[in-house]
């Protein structure tokens, strides 16, 4: 039951952001906190389930980042071992470490796949940057870097204020929760 | 007479690969065509607007930065990327306005899918609606105690801890209260599930799904050579 319940979770925050006129995605701190509870595979899972349902709703064509959500769990997972979420210090760094690979692959899929242009946010950067005179692939990489880090610092400091404030009898049910908050 | 529930996913599926097979820009724009055709044929003309809704900012940064900016790659790229999107996000707009979790939970189950996979799809599906109006309700329910969650950039960013904790909390409780739901009804107990209706495959299934091979079969078959 967890993993429906993250991949609602990454959903309803694109619903969150929407509301609140932020220019974030936030859409995957369900995958980071399944992968911090439930180990990376879990993790993976709600990741690429959560591409396959958004993309029903907005496209199919979204599916090749579904490679971004296994990097992000990947990292999450990592960053649970290491006890990344014992307090906001750790969140941000390894947030920032997630934040720019996730850009990486994700400016890799955006200017091979999408020509540089995607979600609206990143691809205004993108815009803007290449207005500036910027090459195609140095505004996209850029772009995607850019928000990717500020984005995933954000979910990862969420994730683990979340993770910390998880009552003991139900974190203790997630060895890996235990340690990701170094409980 | 409804179509069987996979045979929607396995249309989705051509229109995307046929999307980026077909020689841009002529085949993708025609193909958005058909599908805005057959949409609008079956009554479905929301599911037009809804994908032109979706794709109408892609079309306008296409346009910006392959038409208009310099080093672009041209008018008939931006055509053919935004052909693209359209064709696949109508598509998608279809099958998820006919998607009937029930018929489809009944299908994976006569196709021998392990209980627990169609149950993780089914499941999904369900809890995305009812997640999103549920962060609704925290957004009204935290305004009504005073949330500032307009203005500065800073304040509503401040806005989303008292959104997002609650929402991920409250969730993540819900989970043991599911689980033991599912339990009790012997989710877990192992053998087979009887679905009492089983969809049928109609000859029309069978059309459209060897259709859609053959044409994606077809289309990649004739760029190759």
């Amino acid at each position: 039951m967890l993993i429906p319940s993250a991949v609602a979770i990454n959903l309803a925050m694109g619903f969150v952001t929407n509301q609140l006129g932020l220019p974030l995605y936030l859409d995957t701190i369900g995958t980071v906190l399944t992968a911090a509870l439930a180990g990376p595979w879990a993790g993976i899972v709600t990741g690429l389930l959560s591409q396959a349902v958004r993309s029903l709703y907005e496209g199919f064509i979204w599916l090749p980042f579904g490679l971004v959500q296994v990097v992000i769990a990947l990292c999450a997972a990592l960053a649970a071992r290491a006890a990344g979420f014992r307090d906001t210090a750790r969140s941000v760094g390894w947030g920032a470490i997630t934040g720019i690979a996730a850009g990486a692959v994700s400016a890799l899929i955006s200017h091979v796949v999408f020509r540089g242009v995607t979600a609206t946010g990143v691809t205004a950067i993108t815009t803007l940057l290449a207005g500036l005179g910027l090459s195609r692939a140095e505004a996209v990489t850029v772009a995607s870097l850019a928000t990717d880090i500020v984005d995933k610092v954000l979910v990862f400091v969420l994730a683990g204020t979340a993770l910390r404030g998880l009552p003991l009898r139900v974190a203790a049910r997630y060895p890996w929760a235990m340690r990701a908050t170094g409980r | 007479m409804k179509l069987h529930p996979f045979t929607p996913f396995a249309l989705v599926l051509a229109v995307a690969a046929l999307a980026f097979i077909l020689p841009a820009p002529s085949g993708p724009a025609a193909l958005y065509a058909a599908v805005a055709a057959t949409a609008l044929a079956r009554g479905m003309r929301g599911a037009v607007v809804a994908g032109a809704v979706v794709s109408l900012p892609l079309w306008v940064f296409l346009v910006l930065l392959h038409a208009i900016l310099p080093g672009g790659e041209g008018a008939a790229a931006a055509l053919a990327q935004g052909a693209r999107l359209g064709a696949v996000a109508t598509a998608s707009v279809m099958l998820i306005r006919t998607f009937d979790p029930s018929r489809f939970l009944d299908a994976a189950s006569a196709g021998g899918w392990s209980l627990g996979a169609a149950f993780l799809i089914v499941s999904t599906m369900q809890a995305a609606p009812r997640l999103r109006l549920r962060a609704g309700s925290i957004l009204e329910a935290q305004r009504a105690r005073g949330l500032v969650a307009g203005g500065s950039p800073v304040a509503r960013l401040k806005a989303l801890v008292p959104v997002t904790l609650p929402l991920a909390l409250g969730t993540l409780a819900e989970v043991d209260e599911r689980a033991m739901a599912l339990e009790i009804r012997a989710f877990g107990g192992g053998g087979r599930r009887t679905p009492l209706e089983i969809p049928a495959m109609s000859a029309r299934d069978r059309l459209l799904r060897w259709g859609a091979v053959l044409a994606v079969s077809a289309a990649a078959g004739w760029r190759l050579l």
